[in-house]
């Protein structure tokens, strides 16, 4: 039964060891791999419902680009610490009251937090920001300037990477706290510490609760939630345009390509998609176990 | 008394000469050949070349001398502890193995089995740096534990005789031990 | 084992012919197997290696083994029947396989090619980078390579992906490969892009003799499930102990059997803690294979639960001890035992539990036939001389193949390959290639002594034993 014998057709062959058949060794039947599947499950994507998705991308990217425009415009002083504040607040207050609507309209209040909750955090963030911010503003003056800037850049570039897009709703420890990093090491180069105190305040708006509220959109309100995108991208080129056109092109740029070119190629590449599947694979355990054991 | 020429390991001419003083006696001497001058002179050529070549660079006179004395304390070094001119082996029935490798110089070192401390002699496997080579060794045995091997003494370690010559003299060490065992 | 040998008194001019009067019936062939896995580390691919090479050395072939140093365990060492081992110094990396630069195993690797005179290098795992690096190697000296694969492969994730292209690169110039089932012969096919033809499946075996049955083991009033397996998360054990708690509840007579050892123990500890199974789930711990045997005949029913399997001795074991099977449909499993000596069930735990109920009923109602007649049945159906039979045919087919040159080697791996990986490797083959020509120019072959030999058709100790009694 070694290879290359003399194969007899008389018998079929079955795919079975314990019984010495009739075959080489390394006799090839007809039946040889047609356990194989190919792309088992597999997802077609649409490319409107990909660009939708990757709008999200996009919209964070502007939102870094808001944030930029907004501290070169205080840097220069041509924004006011307190117009910043001020404008913060009435961004805040109504965007809060969209969140508890939306909330409402999902879950029962009984497990999410209560209003007090949330303004005792509020309260305890710009009370403990407003006093230290003398402190934040001298952090980095032994620093020198362009350590910082290169500093933020990084951080704000792994603010991006790390974004989890997914489910951005907390965002991501990692994301939130490169964020605010890049948005300290910025604010310490600002005149004064009101100014700091303001940009602060304006990163946690932009980084951690615009997020949250926009998870909340695309929860609820889907056709809310592609406004949204398409107005923070409108804002984020058109705010950077005001202070830098080169740096609008750019951004432009990016983000045509992330919104609209890499779903084109996510979809065309889709068909040389080729996963393959057999009796090979390790099965999986689809139940859960765990009732077994608390 | 006999005289033959076999190879080393790495393809080293050796000789082998076998001394039978009586029926019971036998003495193995393997001899490499002797430090060629050709050789010598190519190594300190190389040391005083380089040290010329630094000095050339630094003046400073100190490194010509210093490769005169490290050429001079290296070749004595060499031949008085590295180099080995013969080794023999000298099997005598019923007293022992006498082992004797001389250096260059002329030192010897001498060590003596005595016969109820050996147990066997054999030819055995080893790796040896990137190579796996024949050996031969004597068995040695604990007078307390007679079947089990205690220790091995490694014969003819710095010639390396290769295969057919260390039959040779297995085959003859043989003999003389089963003659007195 | 590991007791040296004295080869002083040999005929040293009757060895330097391998082609004796024995090439009349069929060609004798000098093997060296390869692998970083043989004893004294215990597993499948271990025995395997050594029952075959014990066979192969039964059929008048020379075997020597290669495998890297375990601990103090380094040279050359001699086992049963003059079974001839190399524990090569090289550095072990990881889980017992050695690390690869793919060159440095060349000098000592070619020493034992050269000094053993070996024909066929047969090289053994794909876990293995030793065997990977012999094969590449005996490529570059021409030699005739065989490789035996063990394991199934998946190929979604990143590291099979990389793994599968190594493998490829690896094989596309080896001139047979054996795998160990038929599912497994697809897998490898697909893995590295192979030629069927030149794949053959050649099963694992088991000795009988070490798996009879012992009835009057087993004790009557109560059933036993026994689980032999390591206790690792791909042998399904998680699925083992959603198993428990659910038959246990229903059959008070139920009572488990588990050897093994592994990360996974503690899941069935706690299982047993929670539903206090102590007197009825018995964890044996790790077992020597002299004792399975022991353990297998207290059971009337064995239990498989893996994920994923090329073969599964297990099973056949169980099995050849009379014990009723019931396994998961994975991998080869399906293949090894006739319909009727096993239960086959989906990884589920509600899949097993039907079949083992279904077993359990049969059982209770004594309708299955006698471990004894199961064991009649199971040992004839895959035994080590069987396997070295198949093996040997492999070796005869590879002996008259040519190995590729240099040149068409480099257009192989560059045409197989794909463009980036296949240059990279063909510009390997020729730094290894090089190497070599820099290492016969120090150490020319004339210069090595040729291996006494122990096996084969001038093996010394083959005639000592046809003095005495042949036997396997």
């Amino acid at each position: 039964m070694g290879p290359d014998g003399v194969p007899s057709q008389s018998v079929p062959w079955r795919k079975v060891l314990w019984e010495r058949q009739p075959f080489p060794d390394n006799y090839v039947d007809q039946r040889f791999l047609e356990e194989l599947r190919r792309n088992e499950g597999i997802r077609q994507y649409r490319y409107w419902a990909v660009v939708k998705e990757a709008g999200f991308v996009g919209q964070q990217l502007s939102c870094v680009a808001i944030f930029i425009t907004l501290w070169l415009y205080m840097e220069q002083g041509l924004l006011s610490p307190e117009t910043l504040l001020w404008t913060s607040l009435s961004c805040a207050l109504p965007g809060y009251g969209l969140y508890q609507v939306l909330t409402a309209q999902t879950e029962s209040c009984s497990e999410s937090r209560t209003h007090l909750a949330d303004s005792q955090s509020a309260v305890l963030f710009l009370s403990f920001t407003f006093g230290f911010s003398p402190v934040l503003k001298t952090l980095t003056e032994s620093v020198s300037t362009d350590t910082v800037y290169a500093m933020s850049a990084l951080m704000l570039l792994a603010h991006l990477l790390s974004f989890p897009y997914a489910h951005p709703s907390p965002p991501g420890s990692l994301s939130l706290n490169a964020a605010l990093f890049a948005s300290v090491c910025l604010a310490s180069r600002l005149p004064g510490a009101l100014h700091t105190f303001a940009m602060l305040t304006c990163a946690l708006l932009v980084f951690a609760l615009w997020p949250c509220l926009l998870q909340r959109l695309r929860e609820n309100a889907p056709g809310h939630f592609t406004g949204a995108c398409v107005g923070v991208c409108v804002g984020g080129v058109g705010g950077l345009g005001s202070q830098s056109p080169g740096g609008a092109m750019l951004l432009s740029l990016a983000l045509v390509s992330v919104t609209l070119i890499c779903p084109l190629l996510l979809v065309s590449l889709q068909r040389h998609k080729d996963n393959i599947q057999g009796p090979w694979d390790e099965a999986e355990i689809q139940e859960d176990l765990s009732r077994f054991l608390h | 008394m006999e005289d033959e020429s076999f190879c080393n390991i790495s393809g080293k001419p050796i000789s082998l000469d076998c001394q039978s003083h009586s029926s019971f006696c036998r003495e193995f001497t393997v001899s490499t050949p002797k430090i060629s001058i050709g050789k010598v002179m190519v190594y300190t050529c190389s040391v005083w070349l380089f040290a010329y070549t630094v000095f050339f660079f630094t003046q400073n006179t100190a490194v010509l001398s210093s490769a005169i004395l490290i050429t001079l304390v290296g070749m004595m070094l060499h031949i008085h502890f590295v180099k080995v001119d013969h080794e023999s082996l000298l099997v005598i029935g019923s007293l022992g193995i006498q082992v004797s490798s001389s250096y260059a110089s002329g030192r010897e070192v001498t060590t003596f089995i005595e016969m109820s401390k050996i147990k066997d002699i054999v030819i055995n496997e080893a790796v040896y740096l990137h190579q796996i080579i024949y050996y031969l060794c004597v068995l040695l045995r604990d007078p307390s534990e007679p079947h089990g091997v205690s220790s091995v003494v490694t014969l003819f370690q710095s010639s390396k005789p290769r295969l057919n010559c260390l039959v040779k003299i297995y085959k003859s060490c043989q003999e003389i031990l089963s003659t007195c065992k | 084992m590991g007791q040296r040998k004295k080869v002083g008194a040999v005929k040293t001019s009757s060895s330097e012919n391998d082609t004796g009067e024995a090439s009349k019936v069929s060609p004798k062939h000098n093997i060296c197997m390869v692998s970083d896995f043989f004893y004294p580390n215990m597993g499948g691919v271990e025995s395997h290696i050594y029952q075959l090479s014990q066979c192969l050395i039964e059929k008048g072939h020379k075997v020597v083994i290669a495998t890297h140093a375990y601990g103090r365990r380094k040279g050359v060492r001699y086992l049963t029947n003059g079974l001839k081992v190399y524990y090569l110094p090289l550095q072990v990396m990881y889980n017992q396989s050695t690390a690869t630069t793919c060159f440095h195993s060349l000098p000592l690797l070619r020493c034992v090619f050269v000094r053993e005179r070996i024909t066929v290098v047969h090289a053994h795992s794909s876990f293995s980078a030793m065997a990977h690096d012999a094969l590449f190697h005996a490529k570059t000296m021409g030699l005739n390579t065989v490789f035996t694969d063990h394991s199934l492969f998946g190929f979604a994730d990143v590291s099979s992906v990389l793994t599968n292209k190594l493998l490829t690169v690896s094989l596309c110039d080896t001139n047979h490969i054996v795998c160990v089932s038929y599912t497994s012969k697809e897998n490898t096919v697909l893995r590295a892009a192979l030629n069927p033809e030149i794949v053959s499946v050649i099963p694992n075996a088991v000795d009988p003799t070490d798996f009879t049955p012992d009835p009057s083991q087993r004790p009557t009033d109560r059933i036993t499930i026994v689980v032999i397996s390591r206790l690792v998360y791909r042998k399904g054990i998680d699925l083992l102990g959603g198993i428990i708690p659910e038959l246990c509840l229903k059959h008070p007579d139920l009572h488990f059997l588990i050897g093994g050892e592994g990360p996974k123990r503690i899941v069935l500890e706690e299982v047993r803690e929670k539903y206090q199974l102590h007197d009825r789930v018995r964890l044996l711990g790790a077992l020597e294979h002299k004792d399975v045997r022991g353990v297998l005949v207290q059971g009337h029913i064995f239990l498989n639960t893996s994920l994923t399997e090329a073969f599964c001795m297990a099973i056949v074991e169980g099995a050849s001890c009379g014990l009723q099977v019931v396994s998961t449909r994975v991998g080869g499993i399906p293949e090894v035992l006739p319909e009727d000596l096993i239960t086959l069930c989906e990884p589920t735990v509600s899949s097993l539990c039907k079949g083992l109920e279904k077993v359990i009923a049969k059982q209770r109602s004594g309708s299955f036939p006698s471990p004894n007649s199961t064991h009649a049945r199971v040992k004839n159906l895959y035994t080590w001389r069987n396997v070295a039979e198949r093996t040997e045919k492999v070796y005869d087919r590879v002996a008259g193949e040519e190995v590729l040159p240099l040149e068409k080697r480099l257009w192989r791996l560059r045409s197989h390959c794909g463009p980036v990986a296949g240059s990279i490797f063909a510009f390997v083959a020729v730094l290894d290639f090089l190497f070599l020509l820099l290492l016969q120019w120090l150490v020319p072959d004339r210069h090595m002594d040729f291996a006494v030999d122990a096996t084969g058709p001038n093996g010394l100790w083959v005639k000592k034993r046809q003095k005495s009694e042949p036997g396997c």
